[in-house]
């Protein structure tokens, strides 16, 4: 298991006293700032701390040296050579990636010397590479094209095509995601340290030296990791591909629209492209708080999702029994005659890809109709403080601080499959710094080591009385996290759960403004719908069986035909036929969340928006405009008509859901601590803490939309597969 | 005398009311066709169209058909079958039944109207795939 830290090598090392003192004065040492040095750039004069690297100190004072193998976020491996750079009085270029600046150093980027080198590093790149950029789907975004016209020689020397010919690579299969063109690659390693470092799956590697190099598996294996897509990104050249992308556009050709990922509730930032009405492909966007510059590769690939199983025009169920394709009037009319004959007889469900502007309107609606009967797909105990308290379902203490968290304590969630990446965090923290991880459920795997503490709820008590093991570490920790699976918390006792979990956060002494209690939501518009005032958990709806029940996206089959009084009348409004469409007698077709302009808040309580890539297909509309169009139909207006009005609305409702990219912060956790105690059942059952997402195969399709998604089976496919295999 | 006084001219109106069949037949073949001629027939075809022909007019108007009444309004220059349509275009001065060299086979197609407009129309379609494949509910 790959983990730098030195200080962890000679804890296990078992060293005496005297030599870990010997070491934490070194750190002391390091702590006391150690004085900035002095180096010139192209005769710029720049401060660096000690330690910086060239390309590191040129960055600082915007000068880009070129390179291919060197990435931000991940280790340095100096194996391509593009980055060499003069240094006065050297006599060889450097590696300006690997090399730390020294005092006084008077380095040349360029001069005569570097461009020299460039161009010899560049030639013998493309001695190898193949002149396909035509039909590589790389092509206007390569930096091996791009750096060959900035840094390459104008001419070419190459005539070994008459005499042995390029170098020619077998591609690999490596899944139904990446598609691999080899004789491309340049042998950056990226791929491979990304897979080993930041993705945990050592999968990928070298084999072979010299121009019999190769980048691969070594054996016939998928690269099968929850983050695989990112290796796209890293690739500098077209050798890693994405496979559903591939031949379908141009990056000169597509239009590219910021967005927010809604398939987990980490909210991660993305950039939809699109191309002729159809959205083509979703890459990431920069966000160090939430996403850093990955994405996961369900929100990276479900996007043929979009394009499937769509509901495209309102139904009505006809006196046959069966669904029919109406126009809205015609639909608009029956449904607003049948919640006029309901009265205040009504009830909603939300479901986990619901926009807050949707969830608002409706509540407005259903609140207009005099009924109180909203609640949430996804339940959470209600017991003491239940959602009064933000501090409650929030993930307190941010993706980002999950970084500098020094233990974790992990109940009933599995991170790497609800919630990648956070759980890359928790592995950046776990390979580079020191962090203990310690869970309470089943046994999976999160690709770094962990405590395991069994799956019995009543390890939290033992916990919180001192008498576990894991207590102690627990209580030392500066730093603590306590991450509580929203899952879990549907279980009889999961009132009981939360404030046993509740009374363990509050019983640690965390180091000022850090927060221990953190709930990891699994749909994205869980936490939106607590702010605006849902219930979560369809009980209310069980016991007070409405005439009417309006799902709003609500897919996951939370409540049947069974739970429902006879005569029922179920509208579904969502972009895709899947359990809900199923059981509804009026479909109304709304907009998925590349087709609106909408808020999602994520589970760190951030709102964010996203923007309209495409329009959506057919007669279907935007979410909030059919529940404003049917309440003029039912003579209860709702006094919004433009986006703007529906967001005061929502600022009126609560004020942060509309301001977008900042985390809201909550508190009163004593209080909600003090709440949960008056909880009515206390107990916690002896049943085993289970979560329903264990393997990668479960990841795939969790949604409506990965559920339509073509790509998304193909890799629930290609994971039984490897599962057959023998590697 | 008459033909100064301008007489003649109420005269041959006269005459082509008469030849038409009187002054209701004529009155509806004016609602029908727009116009009222007097020529004489040359042929009929097998869907009833007759075909005439008065050198008075000039090249071009001279001759001329009149639809089968079936047709009533519904008539076009498609109802015209392809061995009238020469001798109604100029290109051969013969009417078909005359035309010693018009080949006559069993396997030749009748004629066929123009469809457009008609349910029997070409419509053009799109070979590519949808974008958007919609939700079809499933069947009770």
């Amino acid at each position: 298991m790959l983990r730098t830290t030195l200080i962890k090598a000679l804890n296990a090392a078992k060293l005496s006293p005297k030599h870990v003192s010997v070491v934490s004065r070194a750190s002391s040492d390091v702590a006391k700032k150690p004085e900035k040095i002095e180096v010139f750039i192209d005769d710029q004069p720049v401060l660096v701390e000690p330690g910086t690297t060239v390309l590191q100190a040129a960055a600082l004072i915007g000068i880009e040296i070129p390179r291919f193998c060197y990435h931000e976020r991940l280790a340095v491996a100096g194996n391509c050579r593009m980055c060499l750079v003069e240094v006065e009085k050297s006599p060889k270029p450097v590696a300006a990636c690997a090399m730390p600046v020294m005092k006084g150093w008077r380095i040349k980027t360029e001069s005569e010397m570097t461009k020299k080198a460039r161009e010899g590093v560049m030639e013998f790149l493309l001695v190898n590479h193949p002149l396909d950029c035509p039909i590589c789907d790389q092509g206007g975004e390569c930096d091996l094209q791009d750096q060959s016209m900035a840094f390459g020689s104008d001419r070419s020397r190459f005539t070994d095509i008459d005499f042995s010919g390029k170098r020619a690579v077998e591609d690999k299969d490596i899944g139904p995601l990446i598609k691999t063109i080899m004789t491309r690659c340049i042998h950056c390693t990226r791929c491979i340290r990304f897979a080993s470092e930041v993705a945990g799956v050592d999968d990928l590697g070298t084999t072979g030296r010299g121009s019999g190099m190769e980048i691969g598996t070594y054996v016939q294996k998928f690269f099968l990791s929850e983050l695989s897509g990112n290796v796209i990104d890293l690739c500098p050249v077209g050798a890693l591909t994405s496979k559903p992308y591939s031949f379908t556009a141009r990056p000169w050709e597509i239009r590219k629209i910021d967005s927010i990922d809604v398939l987990d509730a980490i909210g991660s930032n993305i950039v939809v492209s699109t191309r002729t009405g159809e959205v083509m492909r979703i890459l990431p966007r920069t966000n160090e708080e939430i996403n850093e510059e990955w994405l996961s590769d369900k929100a990276r690939f479900a996007y043929d999702g979009l394009k499937r199983q769509r509901l495209v025009t309102p139904m009505l169920r006809g006196s046959d029994g069966e669904l029919t394709p109406v126009d809205w009037e015609t639909a608009l009319l029956s449904v607003g005659k049948v919640l006029r004959n309901a009265g205040s007889s009504v009830g909603a469900i939300a479901g986990g890809l619901a926009d807050a502007e949707a969830l608002v309107a409706l509540k407005d609606l259903l609140n207009r109709l005099g009924s109180e009967d909203l609640c949430t797909e996804h339940t959470f105990p209600m017991d003491g403080s239940g959602s009064d308290l933000r501090s409650n379902y929030l993930l307190n203490n941010k993706i980002a601080g999950a970084e500098d968290a020094d233990f974790v304590l992990l109940i009933g969630t599995n991170p790497r499959f609800e919630a990648p990446l956070l759980n890359s965090r928790l592995r950046k923290a776990y390979v580079h710094k020191e962090l203990d991880v310690a869970l309470v459920g089943p046994k999976v795997d999160l690709t770094y080591e962990y405590d395991h503490l069994g799956d019995d709820p009543n390890v939290i008590s033992e916990i919180a009385s001192g008498k576990h093991p894991i207590a102690k570490k627990l209580k030392a920790a500066k730093k603590p996290l306590i991450i509580l699976g929203a899952d879990i918390l549907q279980r009889p006792d999961g009132g009981a759960l939360l404030a046993a979990v509740q009374s363990l956060a509050a019983s640690t002494t965390p180091s000022e403004g850090w927060k221990v209690f953190n709930i990891l939501h699994k749909v994205a518009s869980q936490v939106a719908a607590l702010d605006i005032g849902y219930t979560p958990g369809v009980d209310k709806i069980r016991e007070n069986s409405p005439k009417v029940l309006f799902l709003l996206g609500a897919d996951e089959a939370a409540i049947d035909k069974s739970d429902l009084p006879e005569g029922c009348f179920v509208i579904y409004q969502g972009h895709h036929g899947d359990q809900g469409a199923v059981i509804a007698d009026a479909i109304l077709p709304g907009a998925a969340y590349t087709e609106k302009q909408a808020t999602y808040v994520n589970t760190e309580g951030r709102a964010q928006q996203t923007l309209q890539a495409v329009s959506p297909p057919g007669q279907a509309r935007e979410d909030w405009k059919i529940i404003r169009a049917l309440s003029e139909v039912i003579r209860v207006p709702l006094p919004y008509d433009n986006l703007n009005e529906i967001r005061c609305r929502l600022h009126d409702v609560a004020p942060h859901l509309t301001r977008y990219g900042e985390a809201e912060n909550a508190n009163y956790f004593k209080q909600a601590e003090e709440l949960a105690k008056t909880a009515k059942s206390s107990n916690l059952s002896g049943s085993p803490i289970d979560v329903k997402i264990k393997e990668l195969k479960d990841f795939y399709m969790t949604d409506a939309i990965s559920r339509a998604s073509p790509t998304m089976a193909k890799c629930v496919q290609a994971v039984l597969k490897q599962k057959q295999s023998k590697y | 005398m008459a033909r100064y006084l301008g007489i003649d001219k109420v005269f041959s109106v006269l005459n082509i009311i008469k030849e038409n069949g009187g002054l209701r037949a004529s009155l509806y073949k004016l609602y029908r066709m727009d116009e009222l001629k007097l020529g004489t027939l040359v042929g009929t075809d097998k869907y009833g169209n007759k075909y005439y022909q008065n050198k008075r007019f000039f090249y071009g108007r001279n001759r001329w058909v009149e639809y089968a009444p079936q047709y009533y309004l519904d008539y076009d220059g498609s109802q015209v079958p392809a061995e009238w349509y020469g001798w109604l275009h100029y290109k051969t001065d013969l009417p078909p039944d005359q035309e010693p060299f018009r080949p006559k086979y069993k396997w030749m197609l009748d004629h066929v109207e123009n469809p457009s407009g008609t349910p029997g129309q070409y419509m053009p379609y799109s070979t590519t795939t949808p974008k958007i494949e919609a939700w079809i509910p499933p069947k009770k």
